[in-house]
């Protein structure tokens, strides 16, 4: 880091390190070392553990299988971390040096060409690009596990899967997507395009910044390895004590948000260094574009929700290897323990989402309606307002648990209030496209799509926060129509348009238009449709989850299924057009939006250190417009 | 460009009244204002229209709460919805096309009396709506009390994946739920496994079934007529499959449904 500080580009060594083990190690050792620590422990603990066997007819389901499996998974992720490289700056420390600057610039990649995309690489835009390519490849797993719930839908009789292949579908759909929406713009845009927006050469701790991705990667094979150990048939959510009675693919679920809550925990904490720390010259609070602010309070939120979540994963793992009982009502534990924790968690992530997603269409509508961003004050009090309250809304997952229905009241209450910050954002995007005459390239339309998506998301939650009307609606269709209509439409509608603006950028070429019209208008109608028919459903009482139901749910099912197959084909025209563009696209120039933030004022390929000399920064972003 | 209006207001000291009229008068306000009419119109339509559409028979106060609030927390979102498509629309209509970027519109940084408006406007939204949804939480809870004497009792017991239905002053166990009509009845739910939720669908209630501890509900049922139980909570592999049949029936003929099932009425 030292090195990349301070000397300005043309002064810097030729990276020359010695043949060091630092320029040996790639994905590939990485997933060697990681199979045989994998490897090493499951034969080690199976020999520890199967001393005495539980007495149970299956004996994949014992505890001591579990012990094994939980233990490999873990390994695994650790070994491959070993394996490349992520410990050699820390070794180093423990016997008291450090990496030499040779080693630190070779770790940045410079001039690696395509090689640094596999390596333990510290440079942030290569991190961004690994997000991307990352959270594409989860949407496209996702998608295809909703695209087959969906055609099991399609008609009553459940022709399409069986149950336990369902159950699992539901659960893994559930939890590959909330990772990936959680990552899906602070990841490729967090890391990629934020550094240069604040003017910094770099993140504040690059080795961290690489640790966040790969240890996210690790994740990706155990939670794959859910498939082939039976599944899980709890859902995202994990209720105990369904998840203690459940078989060996649970523990891919466990060791998953384990591992994933390591990389949050790490890349949140790294973000939010480095925009309190390493904003350039001149850029004061009141100068730092929406973007910068919206993904750090998103960060932020997550750095005490997620460890939430592993801890209650760590007590389930406990209770289904050594018998706790924590979530065991029958052995004194208690499943609302477990619900508390799940989903004080639970509320923040949406919001840990949603904010992003917001905040970046934010950072896109001024720059095409050629207007300063309406109350940039209103957007942040809108942000902070929705953050603070969001820690304080949890149990109206458990309105009707039979918890504390005392308490009931007072969770309405708050939740309710969470409408006041949110109506701000809506205040925020309307102020500023009123009046203005919008350039209706791909990202304003997003900024358009996002509007109408969340405000039908934001009203039906309006009915879901009030107790007598969650009485009927609580678990049904409703509620997954609502929660797809606020995280897809903010999220994902976000993530989308962030990706059509900042695509130049990334790739140094044009996405291809015509496609991301196509791809957009068949999402967004398809999107509409198919939670329409899901709306339908729930109100008529369908339950959510279930495989199967009655012939009387049979219009509004087959019309979310229509729905879901345009979403499908829109988004592989979408994949399309970001691999086909990635290469043959229309070479971008250096601005083609004409915007005024940082990320635009310098060349494509970004320079190792973005800025030779870093910018003074002497106004916000947002100075559009005639008069005054 | 719609902002050459702005200064012609501008240019004259204008009484508040001129400057209202202008306002209303320019071109992009008057086109907004129309939007406004017709969205909110539509939300309006959406909500009286579509959920009693949906949602099933309405045979309990509950029920008939739960679709009273989805209806008018659809009328009073109306208007808001309302102003935000109106000026999304608008803005969409003065769409620029083409591959360089727009002319610079109005610097518009801020407007206060709007910010605080707009405010003041959703945090009233928002007191009605909580306040609507206290009331209606402590009704119930205030009628769950007053009829405790006066209800009878079913215990429910979720299992993977079956609902079973014990009326202890009846004697008698079933797998249908079936209740007299205008009686007051109390559900003591629990679970011999997993979690459930104990979902009769056109009563409008619904509570999880967990182990080891019970979980109280209430209602009246105020029509005679079919209903249907679900369970609204994942509980494993035939989660789907969890429901049964039942009836709200006149008193006559749930006691001599009692009797037939070999139990004893008061
Ligand atoms: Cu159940």
């Amino acid at each position: 880091m030292s090195t990349l500080d301070k000397a300005p580009a043309s002064a810097r060594p030729v990276p020359n390190p010695k043949r060091s083990l630092i320029t040996r190690l790639h994905m590939g050792t990485g997933v060697v070392v990681g199979v045989i620590f994998a490897l090493a422990a499951y034969y080690g603990l199976h020999s520890l553990y199967t001393t005495y066997t539980d007495k149970v007819a299956d004996p994949l389901s014992s505890h001591d299988n579990n012990i094994v499996l939980l233990g490999a998974m873990l390994s695994w992720s650790v070994g491959f971390m070993v394996g490349i490289g992520a410990f050699i700056g820390p070794w180093r420390w423990l016997i008291g040096k450090d990496l030499t600057d040779e080693e630190i610039l070779y770790l940045a990649g410079d001039g690696q060409g395509t090689k640094r995309y596999f390596k333990y690489c510290t440079d942030h835009k290569v991190v961004g690009i690994q997000y991307l390519v990352g959270v594409m490849t989860m949407l496209g797993v996702g998608g295809t596990m909703a695209m087959m719930i969906r055609t099991n839908l399609a008609r009553p009789g459940a022709h399409f899967v069986t149950p336990v292949v369902y159950n699992s579908l539901v659960g893994l759909h559930g939890i590959t997507m909330i990772i990936a929406m959680i990552i899906v713009a602070t990841g490729p845009f967090g890391n990629y395009i934020m550094p240069i927006m604040i003017g910094a050469y770099d993140m504040a701790f690059p080795r961290l910044n690489a640790l966040s991705w790969w240890v996210l990667f690790t994740a990706i094979p155990v939670l794959c390895s859910a498939w082939f150990l039976g599944g899980i048939p709890t859902g995202w959510t994990a209720y105990a004590p369904l998840s203690t009675q459940a078989g060996p693919g649970m523990n891919s679920f466990i060791a998953t948000i384990i591992i994933f809550a390591v990389s949050t925990a790490v890349a949140g904490m790294n973000i939010t260094t480095t925009v309190v720390a390493m904003r350039t010259k001149g850029m004061k609070w009141n100068r730092v574009p929406i973007f910068v602010i919206g993904a750090t309070i998103s960060v932020a939120l997550a750095i005490p929700a997620f460890p939430t979540f592993m801890l209650a994963m760590v007590q389930t793992g406990l209770d289904r290897t050594f018998n706790t009982g924590f979530f065991d009502a029958n052995m004194g534990g208690s499943g609302w323990l477990y619900a508390n924790l799940f989903w004080i968690m639970g509320h923040p992530e949406v919001y840990v989402i949603l904010i992003p997603g917001v905040a970046a269409l934010m950072e896109i509508a001024p720059v095409f309606v050629r207007k300063p961003l309406f109350s940039y004050n209103a957007a942040i009090l809108g942000f902070a307002g929705i953050a603070g309250l969001s820690v304080l809304v949890w149990a109206h997952h458990m309105y009707l648990a039979g918890w504390a229905p005392s308490l009931n009241g007072p969770f309405m209450v708050t939740t309710e209030m969470i409408s006041i910050p949110t109506g701000l954002l809506f205040l925020v995007l309307i102020g500023t496209i009123w009046r203005g005459k919008p350039w209706l390239k791909l990202p304003m339309l997003s900024v358009f799509a996002f509007i109408w998506d969340f405000l039908i998301g934001g009203i039906t939650g309006i009915y879901l926060s009030d107790v007598p009307a969650d009485n009927y609606l609580h678990g049904s269709m409703f509620v997954t129509a609502h929660f797809h209509f606020t995280l897809m439409g903010a999220a994902l509608t976000g993530a989308i348009g962030g990706l059509a603006y900042w695509y130049p950028k990334m790739t140094g070429r044009m996405l291809n238009e015509r496609a991301g019209y196509i791809s957009f208008w068949l999402v967004q109608i398809g999107f509409n449709v198919l939670f329409f028919g899901m709306f339908m459903a729930g109100a008529e009482g369908q339950p959510r989850r279930v495989i199967d139901y009655a012939a009387f749910y049979k219009n509004s099912n087959l019309v979310s299924t229509i729905g879901a197959y345009s979403v499908g084909i829109g988004m592989i025209v979408l994949l399309w057009a970001v691999i086909h563009s990635w290469n043959k696209g229309k070479v971008a120039p250096m601005n083609p939006w004409g915007a005024k933030t940082l990320e635009w004022t310098v060349p494509y390929p970004v320079p190792l250190t973005n800025f030779d000399e870093l910018p003074i920064i002497t106004s916000d972003p947002y100075g559009y417009g005639k008069g005054k | 460009m719609a902002n050459h209006d702005d200064h012609a207001v501008e240019a004259l000291p204008p009484t508040p009244g001129e400057r209202a009229t202008g306002f209303i008068k320019r071109n992009d306000v008057a086109r907004t204002i129309g939007l406004f009419v017709a969205y909110t119109a539509i939300f309006i339509i959406l909500g009286k229209y579509f959920y009693p559409k949906w949602m099933p028979t309405i045979m309990s106060k509950e029920m008939k709460s739960a679709e009273t609030i989805m209806i008018w927390f659809t009328y009073i979102s109306a208007p808001i919805a309302g102003i935000v498509l109106s000026v999304a629309t608008n803005s969409f209509l003065n769409a620029h096309r083409g591959d360089t970027p727009p002319p610079d519109g109005p610097a518009i940084r801020t407007n206060g009396p709007i910010v605080v408006l707009w405010t003041v406007g959703s945090l009233l939204f928002t007191i009605v709506a909580i306040v609507w949804g206290l009331l209606e939480v402590n009704s119930q809870a205030v009628a769950a009390a007053n009829d405790a004497k006066s209800a009878i009792t079913v215990e429910v017991t979720g299992s993977q994946w079956l609902w079973t239905f014990n009326y202890p002053a009846q004697g008698i166990e079933t797998h249908d739920l079936n209740l007299p009509v205008g009686v007051p009845v109390i559900f003591d739910v629990k679970s011999a496994d997993v979690n459930h939720s104990f979902w009769p669908v056109q009563l409008g209630i619904k509570v999880d079934a967990n182990a080891q501890v019970t979980t109280v509900i209430h209602t009246t049922p105020t029509m005679v007529g079919a209903i249907e139980v679900k369970c609204a909570e994942l509980c494993g592999l035939y989660h789907a499959y969890m429901e049964t049949n039942g009836a709200v029936m006149s008193k006559t003929d749930f006691n001599a449904w009692v009797t037939a099932q070999g139990g004893h009425t008061a």
